[in-house]
């Protein structure tokens, strides 16, 4: 375990902390954070959607970007530095864009309905939360398809369950002994 | 059958608990020792730790308080469920693999004890395991108060138990826990959250189903009426906004992995392979059974605005008046019986590891052994636990709300901060340090606490939580690279290797 990917992840968390610090330090607006529903008691609105994105838009779109590298980052942690073979980076790579494409979409299409006002809609949502809702719950499967396809291949290998039996097998001759 | 109603429920509810006793009792012939009692003897197959595993991540709360959240904020509370694939995959990545092997090096039983073996350090295996019984106080009582509520509410509805006392309530939900927990212990708490998976998947399906059929238009007319009165509340970022949604997305994501009576649940399967099975499964029955937090939660809100039904006193008030509005009794009671297996097959997990924490890990972070019978302590402690829980549940609800406000602090945000780094990091570097890992948990705690305590309210719906997982991230990581590398032993060298 002697590669770089720790800096690459602490360089991360580090850059998701200083945009999180600029965020604090923004300019604020009322209602940041919702208001009371005007009419109906227990329920919030966001009230104006450009407003409360008018400071702090690209730093929190950069930080979900951070966020999402960040998850890639970790799931190739996971795997055994030995194993983290171009072919892995590649399909790890794969799957970052196409988060990032999601969270892209869902940005720009609430975006495009604040600057409008209007929106089509995909499976009963909104088509920015279409976005969030299918888009996000499916960014994952093609992590969860390596980890499933791919666990002889990078997780656990039958190499792997050979070692792993040996050191059980020496653990339990020492404990007789 | 609409006339039999409650009765319906009532009988739902009633088979439900009493097959959790029949389960208990079955349970206490296979639980011969203290490692049955607590990780079922690492001897569970697939179909049983996947329903196991995601029946235990949706609570009470993914059943009354998601659709309450969803009626209250919008969509802003969707993100804390669409993060689960990517939740439960890092889970896999980062921790199922080694937390089984070190279980089975070091013969450990509780996470505490993987924390304990991996950095080699007590001082570890105490801050977690003081972690755990301080985070385990506030989920039970909350968990137990839920369960008392809904009993209330369901029996009241009859004319027998009208006049029906919070306290009865509390004294006869917490009973079955304890009865199921105490004599089968984990293997009892497993096979009930089998079924209590399986009836949340079924009842997750069906709400949605009912759903969509309440507005002609289906759940696009349901979306577009709550469009047109806030359109901030249907978009992406909801009512709450951007950073409070990104800040659940990253707490509930990545703390998944940092969750103990889930991450402990990874320790019981029979064989390692397992896990290829285990991710897919249990993620497809989260996603099934949260589609009830999704369609009641908007259904609610939207037939509020349109005037369809009158505004709802409590935005938790939204499950049980949708099932009570739109549903048949046959669904209520199914979905009723979902809601008690949600919140008990959370509430024996937690009573699971807040047990191993009090009896085997302080004591050993104490002491440096574990105390003299450990399975009669267990049960004992396993009683008292619960006790305690349901007490500080009724004093919070009659005197003083704060005390469980005050535990609640220390629930999943906590978790995720103090234990994630340390596990999920640690576990697959060999450069983090007992002291970077002290570091992250002392830091986790101390900024979950304080920000509680002295109610700071964060700009743009910045989550405290949120603060403190990146403080606990830096420090473990930063501190772990500036402090000397550590000798490990043979046998996590080789774990670590693998």
């Amino acid at each position: 375990m002697h590669s770089k990917l720790i800096y690459v992840i602490f360089a991360t968390v580090l850059l998701m902390a200083g945009i999180l610090i600029a965020i604090c330090l923004a300019e604020s607006v009322p209602n940041g954070a919702g208001l009371a529903h005007a009419q109906f008691n227990g329920m919030r609105v966001g009230g104006d959607g450009a407003a409360r994105l008018e400071h702090i838009g690209g730093l929190a779109f950069a930080f979900q970007a951070l966020l999402l590298l960040l998850i890639v980052c970790l799931s190739a942690l996971g795997v055994a530095e030995e194993r983290r073979s171009p072919q892995l980076w590649a399909y790890m790579g794969g799957t970052l864009l196409f988060s990032l494409f999601v969270w892209w979409q869902m940005y720009s299409g609430h975006q495009a309905f604040l600057e409008t006002g209007v929106t089509s809609y995909f499976m009963g949502f909104p088509v920015a939360t279409a976005w969030q809702v299918y888009g996000t719950w499916l960014g994952a499967i093609p992590l969860i398809i390596l980890y499933s396809v791919g666990f002889r291949k990078f997780i656990f290998t039958d190499e792997d369950e050979m070692k792993y039996e040996a050191l059980l097998e020496k653990i339990a001759k020492e404990t007789e002994q | 059958m609409e006339a039999y109603r409650q009765e319906i429920i009532i009988g739902a509810v009633i088979i439900y608990m009493v097959f959790c006793v029949v389960t208990g009792l079955w349970a206490m012939r296979l639980t011969k020792n203290s490692s049955d009692f607590f990780i079922a003897g690492r001897g569970l197959g697939p179909i049983v730790v996947s329903l196991a595993l995601f029946s235990s991540t949706l609570s009470g709360f993914g059943f009354v308080g998601g659709p309450g959240l969803v009626y209250s904020i919008g969509v802003s509370s969707f993100w804390m469920i669409v993060i689960s694939s990517t939740g439960y995959a890092l889970g896999f990545f980062l921790v199922a693999k080694r937390i089984r092997m070190i279980a089975d090096v070091r013969n450990c039983i509780s996470l505490p004890d993987v924390l304990a073996a991996r950095y080699n350090s007590e001082a570890v295996r105490f801050l977690i395991a003081v972690t755990i019984v301080l985070g385990v106080m506030g989920y039970l009582a909350t968990q137990i108060l839920a369960m008392a509520v809904v009993m209330q509410a369901i029996l009241s509805g009859t004319a027998m138990f009208a006049d029906i006392g919070l306290v009865t309530c509390v004294v006869i939900s917490s009973a079955v826990l304890i009865f199921y927990c105490v004599t089968g212990g984990i293997i009892a708490s497993v096979y009930t959250d089998v079924v209590q998976g399986g009836i949340m998947m079924v009842a997750g399906v069906l709400i949605l189903l009912t759903a969509m059929s309440v507005f002609d238009g289906g759940m696009q007319e349901a979306t577009s009426i709550i469009l047109a009165d806030d359109g901030e509340a249907m978009m992406p970022f909801g009512a709450a906004g951007i950073m409070a949604s990104l800040g659940w997305f990253f707490v509930f994501g990545l703390g998944l992995a940092g969750q103990p009576h889930l991450v402990t649940k990874m320790m019981m399967n029979r064989s390692i392979a397992d896990n290829r099975t285990i991710l897919p499964m249990s993620l497809f029955g989260y996603v099934m059974a949260a589609l009830l937090w999704v369609s009641i939660g908007v259904i609610m809100r939207a037939a509020v605005i349109d005037g369809v039904i009158e505004p709802l006193a409590l935005p938790d008030d939204a499950a049980s008046l949708f099932l009570s509005i739109f549903t048949n009794p046959l669904l209520a009671g199914i979905v009723f019986a979902g809601l008690f297996a949600a919140i008990m097959s959370t509430s024996d997990a937690f009573l699971n590891i807040g047990t191993a924490a009090i009896i085997h890990d302080i004591p050993k972070a104490i002491r440096g052994r574990a105390i003299e019978n450990e399975l009669f302590w267990a049960r004992v402690v396993t009683v008292i636990l619960a006790i305690v829980a349901a007490s500080f549940a009724l004093y919070s609800h009659f005197q003083d709300a704060t005390l469980v406000a005050i535990l609640g602090a220390f629930g999943w945000a906590t978790f995720a901060a103090s234990i994630f780094p340390v596990l999920a990091i640690g576990l697959n570097w060999k450069g983090a340090t007992a002291m970077g890992a002290v570091a992250a948990i002392v830091s986790a705690l101390l900024i979950n606490f304080i920000i509680q305590l002295a109610g700071i309210v964060l700009p743009y719906g910045i989550l405290g939580g949120l603060i403190a997982f990146i403080v606990s991230l830096t420090l473990f990581i930063g501190v772990s690279l500036v402090t000397k590398k550590p000798e490990l032993a043979a046998d996590m060298e080789a774990v670590l290797d693998i």
